[in-house]
Order: C-alpha cells, then structure tokens, then sequence
C-alpha cells in the first residue's frame, strides 16, 4: 500500500540531510581534495595538482602491498569464515545436541569490540608467557614468534578474524536455513538420498543467494579492518601486516599528507567496487542457473 | 522431530565439533576474565589457568581501574555510554522514520538532479576555496547548500535521464556501508578542523561524535527497519485513516509501538556497532570525549605487559555488550532476526 500525503517529506528528510551532510559530503570534500597537493606538515599552500595524487599512488610500491595484504587477509579470512559458519548453521539446524546453548554462546564474539579482542589475542599469543606457547612447548615447538614474523602474524591475524566474524556468519546463514522448506527434503528421504546428496542437491543451490550475499557483506566489511592490526602488530613486522586503512591513517594522521590521503582513500574505494563488480560478474550465471 | 534432524552416531561426530569450537569461542573470554584477578607473580610465571587451584585471584587490578589511579576510566565510560545511547537512539528514530516512509510512499528522484548536486557541491567548493579564497569551512557550507536547493528545485522539472524509486532510494542508504568509512572519517576531520576555526568546535565534542555515529548507524538501521516495517499489517493504519488521524499520530501513535520487537533489535545492534567502534573516535576525538575502544587500545603501549591491568581495562569495553547479547539472543529465539536478513 503506497499513499500520498506531502508529510513524507518531513518523515524522509532528516535521515536523507544527516547522510547528505556526514557522508556524501564528505565523499565529495574528499574527492576535491585528493586533486589538490595539500600538506599540513611542512605546511604548504594548497594547490591544484590535478590527477597527480593518484599518479604517485599507482607508482607507490607501499600501495600495493597494502593492498595484496588487505585482500589476502579479508579473502582467506572470510572464506574460511564462510566453511566454518556454514558447517555449524548446519549442525545447528539440525539439532545437535545442546543446539539452543550454543546458539548463544556461539555469538559473542561478534560483540566484543575488535580492540579488546586484540589485546586478548596478544596476551594468548605472547612467545613466552602465553598459554598457546604453552601448548605448541608440549609439541615440541616453543616461542614460536606468532606477532613478529610476517606469515605467523598474518596467520594470527586471520585467526582473529575468525574467531570474531563467523558468528555472524553463523547467525545470518542459521536464518536461511531454517527458512527452507520442509517436503524437499522429505521428498528426498522417500528417495533414499543420502545427506551428502542431500546437501549438494538440496541445501546448498537453495542456500547460494543468500550465501553469496553473506560473502560479499563479510568481504566488504574486511577490507575495512584497522583496529585489530592496530593493536596486534601495528602493521609489523616493518608494513608486512599493513591494511589499507591503517596505511591511510598513518599517512593522514602522522604525516598530515591531506591530498596524498584522500586519493589513497578514493583508490581504496575503487578497489572495493572493482573486486564488487568481478564478484557479480562471476557469480551471475551460477546465481541464474538456480534460479 | 524433522527429516533433517541428525541421526546415530552423526550426532556425536557432529557435537564434538562443536564442543571445539565452543572452546575455542570461550577460551580467550574467559582467559581475559582470570587474567584481571592474577597478581602480576601469577602473570609473569607463566601461563595459570584455574582460580584458586593454581594461582590465588586478587581484586587488585579491579580496584586500581575503579580508584582512578590508572588515569579517567570513569568519564571514558561515560562519554562511551552516553554517545552511544544518544546516537543509537537518534538513528532508530530517524532511520525508522525514513523506512517508513519509503514502505508506504511514493518518492520520485531524478537521477540528473542527484548529479547536479554532487557537480555543483564539489565544484562550488573547489571554485570558493581556490578561486576566491574563502575559508574552506564557509565554502563547504555554501557549497552544499546551494547545491541542495538547486537539486532539489531542479528535480521538479522533467530533467532527462533515469527517474529513481523506493528501493533506489533504500539501496543509496545501504551503499554507505560499502564505502571504506577511512574515506568519510578522514574528511569529517578535517572538516571538523575547519569548523574549528570558524569558531565551532566540533573535533572531541558530543555533538560532533553522535552526529558522526548517527550518519554511520543510519544505512543499516533503514536496511533492518524496511524489512520490520514491510511486514507489519496495514489494516489497523487504514483504519486510521478513515479516522483521519494525521500520518505523524499513525507512526508514532500505532506503527512504532507495532514494530517495537524490531525498534528493539536495532537498537540493541546500532548500539554494539557504535560502542566498539574505533576508526571515527580515533579521528574526532583526543581528550574529553575519547571512548572505551581508544582508550582499551591505548593500554597496549602505555602498559607492555601489565595484563591484569589491560585485562580488566579490555573487560569493561567487553562486559557491556555480553550483557546486550543475552538480550539479543533472546530476541534471536523468537525469531525476530529472520525478517532482518530476507
């Protein structure tokens, strides 16, 4: 039911103004700077530089390692969120026994703030007094340096990931499957189907919109990552565990290179609609073929 | 019991998997839990695991925080709750507005008039900051202003070009979430910066963090609210109608205490996006409105090793939101969360 009445405006409006004003503007003031040579630290007049900013980014050797870091982090920590979540939202709708205790508990992680989590994944994975040094001691492999050599911190790194994102993942897949429906399966036990079957057949083509959506938001939300690295390794050893918005931060913050920073900020934004877009691109005909 | 129940032995196959992973779920929360009552003998010797077994728990980290002898906790507890409850209810409010507004009316936007703002804003400050040399901060806001009415006086006229509906509209709130908040956070600062200069302080104050905070809660709560309101019955509003009860009497008076399962819900996950958030604090605040999660990282320099006293700072950003997630997950078992992800 749609109807017209000219209060909508009033009701439309203010969220529409706060976005206008907080983000699009922003976005915009953004994009006027990053054409622009503007420095605060040794300050220097402001002065139109065109597309030069974004030439020295295509150049910049730290750009693009930060970005092969960002992505291998957010694509191996996402999928492997993905496999994990999917395997539990299954075991969950299938009633394990305990199902409604470990609906519950399975979630916290993904409330805990991403900075506390770090300081908690520092003190586990301390070399020396931590209780995982203890472990990996009692096989034998002591004050193994997880946080200061580049594949063990990128290795920790992604374990966070984990162990904060998949319950979300968990939460947003349990949904779907508890909304699909019934007499398929039904239909597929009078036919003998086995549960692999079952769930090649059945579970996952129904599943896959939704799990490629799942996919794409968590993917998303991983290019973001800055406060868990912050703390974790500060983007250490040397910029080896460097995300896209760390390396933003520093070069705004700490060198106060403003032009500099928001054309990184708008390649950033780039690199996300490009990998959005090969995304879509790849999944359409699969998602068409289910349909 | 359902066909897709799990039977035999595969449940236990099944269980044990589960029972690891809740281990791994649990451990490092309840890890940091003991290492906050550890003296630092118990931290230093090597890892301890169980509470009065093998180390014998002290309050004294607990008693430090709260004494104050470890720099403000209380006011960086207070600015945390109370931006974040401003901001969580502010943008439930205005979101639900707006979501209702999109599920029951029409709106017609043209895509050309959407362009022209964004041509005239960012040429209109780039020509009144480099051209005519006014402050930055003055030319934003003429900029934007001037750009705001010529668009939206331009889209009553037939401009050429595509014309946008509802769900248009829904999809540019929700594309907020895709862009890198870096990009917004960094521009906010340094017009933030510029403002201050006009005499408007807006870095480190409460009005200009709960107004970044809103901005940044306002796309996920129109996304969840859509979908709260979307399924609520219409007939009582029609009935209303009849009545000619005013459109502001029907949402405030008969659609929000409708949907007060899913005002509830979003409210409860605007508030724990706000209140771990790190990125937009970092940038907007230094002193007076710093929050838990900026304060939480700080620890980690300031303290190397001193983990009881980080345990428990990191405890206090964390306890709050356990508590929310008890609530969540009883929400959660009605299932209210099913209509937020359709």
């Amino acid at each position: 039911m749609t109807r017209e009445d000219p209060v909508k405006h009033f009701f439309l409006w203010p969220a529409v103004l706060i976005v206008l004003v907080m983000a699009i503007f922003p976005l915009i003031y953004s994009l006027a700077n990053s054409f622009m040579s503007l420095r605060l630290i040794p300050p220097r007049p402001a002065r139109f530089v065109g597309l030069e900013n974004y030439a020295d980014l295509m150049v910049d050797d730290r750009f693009w390692q930060v970005v092969s870091t960002t992505s291998f982090i957010a694509f191996t920590s996402v999928t492997l969120q993905f496999v994990i979540g999917f395997a539990i939202a299954l075991s969950l709708v299938k009633r394990v026994p305990g199902a409604d205790f470990f609906r519950v508990s399975f979630l916290l992680p993904m409330l805990v703030a991403p900075v506390a989590v770090a300081l908690v994944a520092r003190q586990i994975l301390n070399p020396t007094m931590g209780p995982l040094n203890q472990l990996t001691s009692f096989f034998g492999f002591s004050n193994l340096p997880f946080l200061t050599e580049t594949k063990w911190a990128l290795g920790s790194l992604i374990v966070v990931e984990i162990w904060q994102w998949t319950p979300l993942v968990i939460l947003l897949l349990l949904a779907g499957l508890q909304s699909l429906p019934e007499d398929v399966y039904e239909a597929a036990e009078l036919e003998n189907a086995s549960g692999w079957q079952q769930f090649w057949g059945i579970t996952f083509p129904l599943m896959l919109p939704m799990s490629a959506a799942v996919y794409f938001i968590r993917v998303v939300e991983s290019f973001k990552i800055i406060d868990t690295v912050f703390v974790m390794t500060g983007g250490g050893p040397g910029i080896s565990t460097e995300t896209l918005t760390l390396y933003a931060y520093q070069e705004g913050f700490k060198k106060f290179n403003l032009g500099y920073t928001s054309a990184l900020s708008f390649m950033f934004l780039a690199v996300v609609l490009i990998i959005s877009l090969v995304y879509l691109a790849i999944l359409k005909p699969h998602l068409e073929k289910y349909k | 019991m359902s066909v897709r129940d799990l039977k035999g032995g595969k449940r236990y196959w099944v269980l044990s998997a589960c029972l690891v992973w809740l281990v791994f779920t649990l451990f490092p929360l309840y890890w940091v839990a003991i290492t906050s009552l550890k003296s630092p003998v118990d931290v230093v010797g090597g890892p301890t695991y169980i509470p009065f077994v093998d180390f014998q728990p002290t309050l004294k980290a607990w008693k430090d925080l709260f004494s104050g002898a470890r720099g403000g906790f209380f006011s960086t507890f207070w600015a945390s709750t109370i931006v974040g409850l401003s901001a969580s209810v502010i943008a439930t409010l205005v979101g639900s507005m707006a979501a209702y507004a999109l599920v029951r009316f029409p709106f017609k936007v043209r895509l050309a008039s959407g362009i022209i703002f964004f041509i005239v804003a960012m040429g209109g400050y780039l020509l009144g900051s480099e051209v005519f040399g006014v402050n930055p901060a003055m030319a934003s806001i003429v900029a934007f202003c001037v750009a705001l009415a010529l668009s939206i006086f331009l889209n009553r006229f037939a401009l050429p070009g595509a014309v946008l509906g509802n769900d248009d509209i829904i999809f540019w709130f929700v594309s907020q979430r895709l862009f890198p908040p870096i990009v917004v956070a960094f521009a906010l600062f340094l017009l933030y910066t510029e403002m201050g200069k006009l005499g408007f302080k807006m870095t480190d104050t409460y009005f200009g963090l709960t107004l970044a905070y809103v901005a940044f809660s306002l796309p996920i709560v129109v996304w969840l609210m859509r979908d709260f309101i979307a399924i609520l019955p219409v007939d009582v509003e029609e009935a209303a109608l009849v009545e000619n009860v005013p459109s502001w009497r029907i949402f405030f008076g008969i659609v929000l205490p409708m949907a007060r399962p899913g005002l509830i819900a979003t409210f409860v996950i605007t508030l724990a996006f706000v209140w771990n958030e790190f990125l937009f604090a970092l940038f907007l605040t230094n002193s007076k409105w710093q929050t838990l999660p900026i304060l939480v990282a700080g620890q980690n320099s300031q303290r190397g090793d001193e983990w009881w006293a980080i345990s428990a700072a990191a405890l206090v950003a964390i306890i709050p939101m356990v508590i929310i997630a008890g609530l969540l997950g009883r929400l959660m078992r009605s299932g209210l969360t099913i209509g937020a992800v359709k």
